[in-house]
């Protein structure tokens, strides 16, 4: 519950802070913006490492989660964004040798990125497209197992669990925001972040997953 | 400030979100809520058929390491592997008794008893070391005794070995002649019909006959003894209300300690002869959905050819100093797997694939039990 109270904590603060005149994004602004982002990992897996099936390699889902920023103008250009947001809780499948078990377990992540940001157009156009590049950390957590996974990797045993890694991964952006007035715009942003990682059973084989996922977002702003 | 305070906010919960929450074992109940598990078989899915007289004396049962954690592993055989995977109880031997001739052996036979639903009892392995398909007389069978041929002593112990056949019969004849949609059944079997064939023919070529026609008709017979099993699959087990059937392949058993003795003849025959059962067994089975085939065959090939991914380090020398794991306990290990103290576990047993020279030690066992579960999970059973 902690969580959606900072969040909404969060939506009062862009609600309650709308006093001022200034233009948009402009050097010394603020910037925040709310939305929602999908996150769709690339996986290319290792297969599971000894002792195991021969070929056991892992997907990982799709996952989308409300997610939050904020950003300040350094120049009427340049721009440094943060971003956050709720946890996102991936699926993850059996493939290679082991497709077709379907869903093996799940996985939270979290992966505050900053950005530093190039914004096109002149700082009062209504219409400014951006890049962006940043390092992500990515922290997983909170995993689940199940029936499957403990079987055909110590069947009869205690059930496995599943370890993931924190990773350090770089991202880049392109992305877009429209005026609608003095304060508010709307913004859509794809992202793709460049990681791997490490999974590690409880049982003591390990996977290491390239990720790279594509990120898509889209998220109503407010400048301040 | 008031513009700076937006941002550490904005920091300060995105730091926070990247929070805590542990790792947990999430849902393991299997996709089916299986009841129990009914197998059929030989020495392989046997959990203590013999388990009596002069074999209990000596604390075996199992064909592999006796005594339960004797390598540190929670089970032996792979149905018991199987079974705690699903939840169940665990597997106890349906027939218990030994035809043990007591002249040789020096200790008094014991009686065959039921202990499946026929006794009151819930025992639902029929599983027999010895068993073959369809013949009663298989590997130990005090009928194959004969005082004049020392090499025939071993089946003096007197091994049940009620072929699959008949265990399948028993159990309809115990159980209202149905399977219940919530079983787990299982089948195995094929590696005894090669041992007397192999035997058959050494003694064929032994007393001068044709090599060529004897092998054609060690091969034959193996064909033949998988197109009896499949049939029994079918119209005994599937026609009689089973819904989750698995049916697990003969292992290449030219890779055994046992084939590989007789030389690269000797293995090729064996080869050929498992191929046969396997095939002969493939092509009989009618394809249902309530039936899965796990293809040993070809795990077992790839355990011996990449063993290191299996966590195998020895896929050739048997663990156990007695000549059949049956009897063979921590205590009668090779130095090389012996535990380190007495009362400790034989842990080193655990990249070893055989126990004896046909059978698996426990975590060969284990490998099988995963291979099963992995083809239950894909099937969506587990």
């Amino acid at each position: 519950m902690k969580k959606h109270s900072i969040a909404s904590a969060l939506v009062a603060t862009v609600a309650l802070c709308g006093a001022g005149a200034a233009q948009a994004q402009v050097a010394g602004q603020v910037m925040v913006k709310l939305g929602w982002n999908k996150i769709m990992p690339k996986v290319r897996s290792t297969e599971l490492s000894a002792p195991a099936l021969p070929g056991s390699t892992i997907d990982i889902k799709s996952a989308s989660a409300l997610f939050f920023t904020a950003a300040y103008m350094i120049t009427d250009d340049i721009s440094v964004e943060v971003l956050g947001g709720l946890p996102y809780k991936h699926d993850i499948i059996g493939t290679g040798s082991v497709q077709g078990v379907g869903k093996i377990g799940s996985i939270h992540q979290i992966s505050p990125t900053v950005l530093l940001q190039y914004r096109f157009m002149p700082a009062d156009a209504p219409f400014r497209p951006y890049i962006g590049a940043g390092p992500t950390f990515a922290k997983f957590y909170g995993s689940r197992g199940s029936a499957a996974l403990t079987a055909f990797t110590n069947p009869g045993g205690p059930p496995t669990t599943i370890g993931g890694d924190t990773e350090w991964g770089a991202t880049t952006e392109v992305g877009m925001s429209y005026k609608i007035d003095k304060h508010w715009f709307v913004d859509a942003a794809l992202l793709k972040t460049f990681i791997n990682t490490k999974a590690q059973l409880s049982t003591g084989q390990t996977t290491k997953a390239r990720l790279n996922p594509v990120a898509i977002n889209a998220s109503i702003g407010y400048a301040f | 400030m008031k513009k700076f305070h937006v941002l550490t906010t904005a920091l300060a919960a995105a730091v926070f979100l990247a929070g805590c929450g542990g790792n947990e074992a999430g849902d393991q109940k299997p996709r089916v809520a299986f009841t129990s598990m009914v197998s059929f078989g030989d020495s392989l899915s046997d959990v203590g058929t013999y388990a009596v007289g002069a074999v209990a004396a000596q604390g075996g049962g199992h064909y592999s390491i006796n005594g339960k954690g004797a390598t540190g592993l929670l089970w032996i055989n792979w149905t018991e592997f199987l079974s705690a995977t699903l939840g169940l109880t665990q597997p106890c031997a349906a027939e218990t008794g030994l035809n043990t001739i007591q002249a040789v052996v020096g200790a008094p036979p014991v009686p065959a008893t039921f202990h499946d639903a026929s006794a009151g009892g819930t025992c639902t392995n029929y599983a027999q070391g010895g068993a073959r398909v369809t013949n009663p007389v298989g590997p130990g069978n005090a009928l194959l005794f004969n005082a004049a041929v020392p090499s025939t002593y071993s089946n003096a112990i007197g091994q049940l070995t009620v072929p699959v056949q008949t265990q399948i019969a028993n159990y309809l004849a115990h159980n209202g002649g149905k399977f219940t949609s919530d079983q787990l059944v299982t089948v195995f079997a094929g590696g005894n019909d090669v041992f007397i064939n192999v035997a058959t023919f050494q003694a064929t070529v032994g007393a001068g006959g044709d090599p060529t026609a004897a092998a054609t008709a060690a091969v034959t017979a193996m064909a033949q003894a998988g197109t009896e099993e499949a049939a029994y699959v079918n119209s005994q087990v599937l026609a009689n209300g089973a819904t989750h059937v698995v049916v697990v392949n003969l292992p290449d058993v030219s890779l055994t300690p046992f084939a590989v003795s007789s030389g690269a003849q000797g293995q090729a025959l064996v080869k050929s002869m498992t191929q046969a059962f396997n095939s002969a067994l493939q092509a009989g089975l009618t394809p249902s959905a309530n039936l899965v085939v796990v293809d040993a065959f070809t795990a077992s090939e790839d355990q011996a050819t990449n063993k290191l991914q299996y966590g195998l380090t020895d896929v050739s020398t048997p663990t156990c100093t007695s000549s059949s794991s049956l009897v063979c306990t921590a205590n009668t290990l090779i130095p090389a797997v012996a535990p380190a103290a007495s009362g400790t576990a034989a842990t080193a047993a655990n990249t070893y694939e055989y126990a004896d020279s046909v059978h698996p030690t426990p975590y060969g066992y284990r490998l099988l039990a995963e291979l099963v579960s992995e083809q239950l999970a894909i099937k969506g059973w587990l």
